[in-house]
């Protein structure tokens, strides 16, 4: 079994390792990409643990969330402020070290004074081979023994989505919104950051009426709104 | 080492193979019947008929030079395709080609493993999937490449979704996850009064079976769900960025998928190795090719679907077919166990 302690003790020397990496990370990106790889290899750990219908639960689930976790931080965060996302907030590092330490001490008082250890359950390996597989036991237990915890989570679930789509509806007493918005088009071809400089300049033109209600920025020379290939060059030597 | 667990490294290993080399015919026979569709000729230079063109390809996609964009995210960059890539294949480990050969006094499954979830690996490994195509476009530093990425995220959540719950009604009928016994299941025959009919799931499953397809055509991001690369709008997507080999990786992970879905689909719907006569891989590559072809053909036919569309499409019509699909199914099955 000596292959099987050295696959164990890699699997959690990557985990601990990728979870490290993902409080550490100053990207945001990338701790979410560190945080996939704990998961991942997580759910390799339950598969040495014949807990096979966990460890893709754990994929599908985890990865899903985590997916949608990087979709937050790509369309609510600026871009430009990514590398810099967790700096410059003293108060939220010092209580973030703070409950930290809190959780760890609960964690290894549970842990030294094995409370953690509970009774072992019902189902040894035997039982589980005769009821046909881990599958079977776990869903005859879902639907037997935890039909209520099962329920209130689907409520909790339910209301969480119907709270989201109220929040995320458009205000009725308001102009809808194409009327009272400045529609300005930056070019997506330009690289990132390549616009900044145009933005209180778009602000500060003349914006005219015209097609409908909508408000157009007319560009009154085509060099009006974009910046030049001298004016790049300078900015990049600059930096 | 086990004896079991090297032959199924071998077999692992030959699956592998066959996958890459038919991926590489895949984009030949993808492009002849293209051309025959739209009148035209298709690749006839290189070789006798065409035949040497993927290898002219590779080739080409090799030697090119590989070009990391200045504001690039360069790490994610680099690991992005090899993401997209690595993970196309593993799906194909839980696929049974068959029953067990004898070879050399040794006994062989024609599987890499029979796991008891692998329906749900599977689904697992395809979600994985799009992890390759969100953090390229993220890292490409590209507001095309990022449109692109974010595209998929949300087409590959939503699909996902009508995927998995599309498999619940062949999964209630079979009571099973594991592939292998998903596949023995059907190579039972049905006799209903005097019909003979094979016990495959596409003809107890029907609606599971259309909607299936449709969201695995939307999984692997092909025509006419290629919204994250839709070449119109956003030049390429959430590839623009890449060239030379990181571009094939990706361009090489999305046949793979193509070729891997439709053996899981021939597996789950098609009674996999099942035939009418003599039952072998060769019925399972003869029903994946079907699907195959269906790819292509919808991809020279129907035009690309508007990204509103696409989403209207998956919440409003799929999901509550596929709900309903589930309801009967389960209505069914407990009639069927003298329960109802």
């Amino acid at each position: 079994m000596a292959a099987e302690v050295l696959i164990f003790n890699l699997l959690s020397a990557v985990a601990i390792v990728s979870a490290v990496a993902m409080i550490t990370m100053r990207n945001p990106v990338h701790s979410a990409i560190a945080l996939v790889l704990t998961f991942v290899n997580v759910a390799a750990i339950f598969i040495m643990l014949r807990a096979e219908f966990l460890a893709a639960v754990q994929i599908i689930v985890y990865t899903g969330a985590v997916l949608v976790l990087i979709l937050f931080v790509l369309m609510l965060v600026n871009p430009d402020d990514l590398p810099e996302f967790h700096s410059g907030k003293p108060m939220q590092n010092v209580f973030g070290f703070g409950v930290g330490l809190i959780l760890l001490a609960e964690i290894s008082v549970a842990i030294l004074t094995r409370t953690v250890v509970a009774e072992p359950g019902p189902w040894n390996e035997e039982g589980v081979a005769a009821a046909g597989g881990n599958i079977q036991v776990i869903g005859q237990l879902l639907y037997s023994g935890y039909v209520l915890p099962i329920q209130a989570t689907a409520l909790v679930l339910l209301a969480a989505t119907i709270g989201a789509l109220f929040l995320g509806r458009p205000d009725e007493d308001q102009e809808p919104s194409p009327k009272r918005r400045t529609v300005a088009t930056i070019s997506l071809a330009h690289t990132r950051g390549a616009d900044d400089d145009l933005i209180p300049a778009l602000r500060a033109a003349n914006i005219k009426r015209e097609a409908g209600d909508r408000d157009l920025i007319m560009a009154r020379d085509a060099d009006e709104f974009t910046t030049s290939a001298e004016e790049e060059e300078k900015k990049g030597q600059s930096e | 080492m086990d004896a079991n667990l090297l032959s199924s490294y071998i077999f692992a290993v030959i699956v592998l193979n066959v996958l890459l080399g038919l991926m590489a015919y895949m984009t030949y026979i993808e492009r002849k019947v293209m051309a025959a569709m739209q009148d035209r000729i298709g690749p006839n230079r290189t070789g006798p008929v065409g035949l040497l063109q993927p290898i002219a390809d590779g080739l080409k996609l090799l030697v090119k030079e590989d070009i990391i964009p200045k504001h690039a995210d360069r790490r994610i960059f680099l690991l992005a395709p090899l993401l997209s890539f690595v993970l196309a294949p593993v799906a194909a480990a839980v696929i049974p080609f068959g029953d067990s050969i004898t070879v050399f006094g040794h006994e062989v499954n024609l599987y890499v493993a029979d796991i008891n979830v692998a329906v749900l690996y599977f689904l697992a490994i395809g979600s994985m999937g799009v992890f390759g195509i969100i953090l390229g476009g993220y890292a490409s530093a590209n507001r095309y490449s990022l449109l692109g990425g974010l595209r998929a995220a949300a087409q590959v959540i939503s699909y996902e979704i009508i995927l998995g719950l599309s498999l619940i009604g062949v999964i209630i009928l079979s009571g099973s996850l594991s592939l292998v016994e998903i596949v023995n299941q059907q190579s039972e025959t049905l006799t209903i009064g005097p019909l003979q009919l094979p016990n495959w799931f596409i003809l107890s499953q029907p609606l599971a079976f259309i909607i299936f397809l449709i969201a695995a055509v939307a999984e692997t991001n092909r025509a006419p769900f290629d919204l994250p690369e839709a070449e119109t709008e956003l030049i390429g997507g959430f590839h623009t960025e890449y060239s030379g080999f990181r571009f094939s990786f990706f361009f090489l992970a999305e046949y793979i998928s193509m070729i891997v879905i439709s053996l899981f689909a021939a597996t789950i719907f098609l009674g996999g190795t099942d035939g009418p006569i003599q039952d072998g891989v060769w019925w399972l590559a003869l029903k994946a090719c079907i699907f195959l072809f269906f790819y292509i053909w919808l991809r020279t036919t129907v035009p690309r679907f508007r990204y509103d569309q696409l989403m209207g499409l998956a919440w409003k019509v799929l999901l509550p077919l596929v709900l309903i699909n589930i309801l009967l199914t389960g209505f069914i099955r407990l009639w069927g166990l003298g329960m109802l």
